[in-house]
């Protein structure tokens, strides 16, 4: 366990010094940040009008699910977009054979290989609209409020983990699967918008085929103090079970990688 | 007790066809087909600790698919395999710890950062403490003749340069087992002969086992007492690399000095004419007639100078791979 | 005529090899369809018509054109651009007798014909679900819808093409391009049809290049156009807007390349 936090901690300040040198960078991602959360903001404010709203979410409401929505999208871009879309590039140039011959688990490798600043404001400024919004749609903070709040956005943050990972690891067959992370991505936008604004048969579907009332409405629920247990239970359990398909999955895809032929 | 041992190891792979051209395309859209390739078969060999042994063979012959196999990162398709007590397609830590792969066209370190990072990075994941791997560091820098390369980014190093890094993140964890495949593609001569000189260095120090591939001859000749030679995917050969010419060329070479120089026809009783260039002619003669034939050409002619010799190594083999032949 | 015929064949068979992605890449323009999910939930709670100025029927119909608008304007010159400058291929094409830029807008017309049987089939199930919003353009309409689409996709190619260009100059042009793919996602009309736009808003951003990618050409198409003349004379002058542009960063670009000496 203490090597694989010194491992993190090194994989990280290579990650970041390799980084330093762009200082662009950071103008832009906050740029980014800024132009993703207005047009957010403005998209939602549309469907709110006289005697409008969406699937019986008040406005402030509504704007907890879009800032879940930031704080998720801001950890894709530090932590799951920089390291998953490098399992494609391993496997395409045979440098995943370095990886599977280290004597440390090679999915912890590439999963947190590398990290990336680009996502920080994203995080911060989502956390400041939940923040401000859920205060504003008059949620009490309590203890046990707070703890299955922080509980259900890591399960959430593990679901999306799961997915994302299963789907690169199809790239052992495919090699070129950053096609189908757009696709998830894609559907995943589906997220800004609490889960009961949508026609009741898609309204299952983003439930149980692509789960992603839980990485949203069911946070976002949790924050506002009114999440049922079976939904909390049901985002745990979820979790759980993608967590360990997407173990079992790259086992099972490892077998099979018989590496690019020199 | 032997640190590699294979019995009759064999893979086999799955490869999808396709016809060139727009017509080829379409057909391959609607139906694939795919025909099983046979990169190894039935190859049984093993391997003494602190051996250095060379894999000859020419490309797609199987030698990559045999390394990546001992290695662990391809599964055998049949055989029986034990490498450093450990049964290498489960890659367990422990046989992990006690290999190394260095594969000369691809490269393993972090590009944007000065080698001294990777180092580092490695050195966690393997467990060393700061001031071992601190020491580890300055005994291979030394032995690889680098010193301030390791605080240049990777990206400006030259290939002799990174690749001597390369070996030096390879071998940071002292593994006893070492697959080299193709270590020195590319460097320029000198370069190569710095990678040699550094690898026969460790094999002393270490007691390391070294399996190694290489287009250069030169490579093997240099390190190698013993070679594997696979053709087609089987073994065609396994021993010295001297019986190994032996075998396949027949003939040895004689470089004559003459007193006057003397048209090719005079030498045809003696043997073939490989070269004539003024007085200095070169014969290839079988090796059972060899001493009837110089004893011959001493008396029958006015020399100055004698010299017997093997073929050129790469010759042999160039040729062998040529004709394809196998007997 | 026989190169152009020659690059287009060749491309077409190139891009079939990628079919599986070209697939994933169809499937992950569903943006519009959730959007569509939300819009007519919205409709359907509001009670009527007259709030959003659009029946249901017209909201399907604009919605899948969007869609189809979108799967046959998108470029991808950047990326293309980047992995070749990259791989060391730029070199080999700037000393090829036809300009790298008719190379990458061949793949992209291969790519679209590629992707063509997809987007029936999708738009079939569409259908399939919602029998009702099924129409038929007339001629005349289809017609200008087509001439909207090819101008708006060669609109975004020389969007795309400028951001390429800006390659040889900083090594951060995909951040560029994802900066402009924010107003891009949120002022084309993608996620909402402009008619629901606030007026200050709509009036803004008809003046930026955005709302003629998607939102004219589906306006044409679902046989709801606002003003057809306007439409394309504004699509004709960001033509001749951009296309100056473009050539002129171009011959910069390559006289900055050659003088590296790269």
């Amino acid at each position: 366990m203490g090597r694989y936090l010194l491992t993190l901690r090194r994989f990280w300040a290579t990650a970041l010094a390799g980084q330093l040198e762009y200082q662009l960078n950071v103008l832009i991602d906050l740029l980014a940040m800024a132009g993703n959360l207005a047009g957010s903001l403005f998209v939602i404010s549309l469907f709110y009008g006289p005697g409008r709203s969406l699937g019986g979410w008040s406005w402030e409401s509504a704007l907890v699910v879009v800032g879940v929505y930031t704080v998720l999208d801001g950890a894709c871009s530090s932590l799951l977009r920089p390291n998953l879309s490098t399992i494609a590039t391993h496997v395409q140039q045979g440098t995943l054979d370095f990886i599977l011959l280290k004597p440390i688990d090679s999915q912890f490798w590439l999963s947190f290989r590398t990290v990336s600043p680009a996502g920080l404001p994203e995080i911060g400024s989502g956390l400041g609209l939940i923040l401000w919004a859920a205060s504003k749609a008059g949620a009490s903070p309590t203890p046990t409020g707070c703890l299955t709040a922080a509980l259900m956005l890591a399960s959430s943050l593990v679901i999306l983990y799961s997915l994302w990972f299963g789907l690169a690891t199809t790239s052992i067959w495919f090699v070129k699967t950053w096609n189908a992370t757009e696709v998830l991505r894609a559907a995943l936008t589906a997220g800004r918008y609490p889960i009961s604004a949508y026609p009741l048969g898609l309204r299952n579907l983003l439930t149980v085929v692509l789960p992603v009332a839980f990485l949203t409405t069911v946070p976002a629920e949790a924050i506002l103090g009114r999440v049922s247990v079976g939904a909390a239970a049901a985002s745990l359990l979820m979790a759980t079970v993608t967590l360990m398909l997407c173990r079992g999955f790259w086992r099972y895809a490892l077998r099979f990688y018989s590496s690019a032929s020199s | 007790m032997p640190i590699v041992c294979a019995e009759r190891l064999s893979k086999t792979y799955r490869v999808a066809q396709k016809q060139p051209g727009l017509g080829g395309t379409l057909r391959h859209f609607f139906w694939r087909r795919s025909r099983l390739v046979e990169a190894v078969r039935d190859l049984s060999f093993s391997i003494e600790p602190g051996e250095m042994v060379g894999f000859l063979g020419a490309n797609g012959a199987g030698k990559t698919t045999t390394l990546k196999m001992l290695s662990g990162l391809v599964y055998p398709s049949g055989g029986n395999l034990l490498v450093a007590g450990h049964s290498p397609q489960r890659r367990q830590a422990s046989f992990l710890r006690s290999i190394t792969l260095v594969m000369g066209q691809k490269q393993q370190l972090i590009w944007d950062l000065p080698p001294l990072d990777s180092f580092r990075v490695n050195a966690a994941v393997y467990g060393l403490d700061d001031t071992e791997a601190k020491r580890r560091i300055n005994e291979l820098a030394e032995m690889l003749e680098l010193g301030e390369e390791l605080t240049r980014p990777v990206r400006k190093l030259s290939l002799g340069e990174r690749m001597k890094a390369e070996l030096l993140a390879a071998l940071l964890h002292r593994p006893s087992l070492l697959f080299l495949d193709e270590p020195t593609l590319g460097l320029d001569v000198n370069a190569q002969a710095r990678v040699r000189t550094f690898l026969a260095d460790y094999n002393r120090r270490h007691g390391a086992t070294v399996l190694l591939t290489s287009h250069y001859m030169a490579d093997i000749t240099a390190l190698c007492p013993r070679v594997l030679l696979i053709h087609q995917g089987g073994l065609f050969y396994d021993g010295s690399l001297e019986a190994l010419t032996q075998r396949l060329s027949p003939c040895r070479l004689v470089r004559l000095e003459l007193k006057t120089p003397l048209p090719a026809s005079a030498f045809s009783s003696y043997g073939q004419v490989e070269a004539i260039d003024g007085r200095e002619v070169k014969l290839l003669i079988a090796r059972d007639q060899l001493t009837g034939a110089v004893a011959r050409l001493l008396g029958d002619l006015e020399v100055l100078d004698l010299e017997v010799a093997d073929p050129p190594i790469e010759d042999v083999i160039g040729q062998l791979f040529q004709k394809g032949v196998v007997q | 005529m026989r190169i152009a015929r020659v690059l287009l064949s060749s491309q077409y068979a190139y891009m079939l090899e990628y079919r599986a992605e070209i697939a994933l890449w169809t499937l992950s323009g569903v943006v519009p369809f959730i959007m569509l999910a939300l819009w007519s939930q919205v409709d359907a709670s509001g009670g009527g018509t007259g709030e959003l100025g659009l029946n249901r029927l017209q909201l399907g119909r604009y919605f899948l054109s969007a869609f189809i608008v979108r799967q046959f304007t998108i470029a991808w010159v950047v990326w293309a651009f980047e992995e070749d400058a990259l791989q060391g291929r730029l070199s080999h094409a700037l000393l090829q007798p036809l300009h790298p830029l008719w190379r990458y807008l061949g793949a992209h017309l291969a790519e679209q014909a590629t992707r063509l049987p997809f987007v029936a089939l999708l738009v079939g199930l569409f259908f399939l679900l919602q029998p009702d919003t099924v129409w038929l353009p007339s001629l005349g309409q289809a017609f200008a819808a087509l001439l909207a689409i090819w101008m708006a996709f060669t609109i975004n190619f020389l969007l795309q093409s400028a951001i390429a260009i800006l390659c040889f100059w900083s090594e951060r042009a995909n951040a560029l391009e994802r900066l402009l793919y924010i107003p891009y996602l949120f002022l084309s009309g993608l996620v909402a049809p402009l008619e629901v736009f606030p007026p200050a808003v709509r009036a803004a951003a008809l003046w930026t290049p955005f709302p003629y990618m998607i939102a004219f050409p589906a306006q044409l198409l679902s046989g709801n156009p606002p003003s057809i003349s306007g439409g394309f004379a504004a699509m004709a002058l960001w033509i001749a807007l951009l296309l100056p542009l473009v050539a002129l960063l171009w011959k910069a670009g390559v006289r900055r390349y050659s003088a590296m000496g790269a």
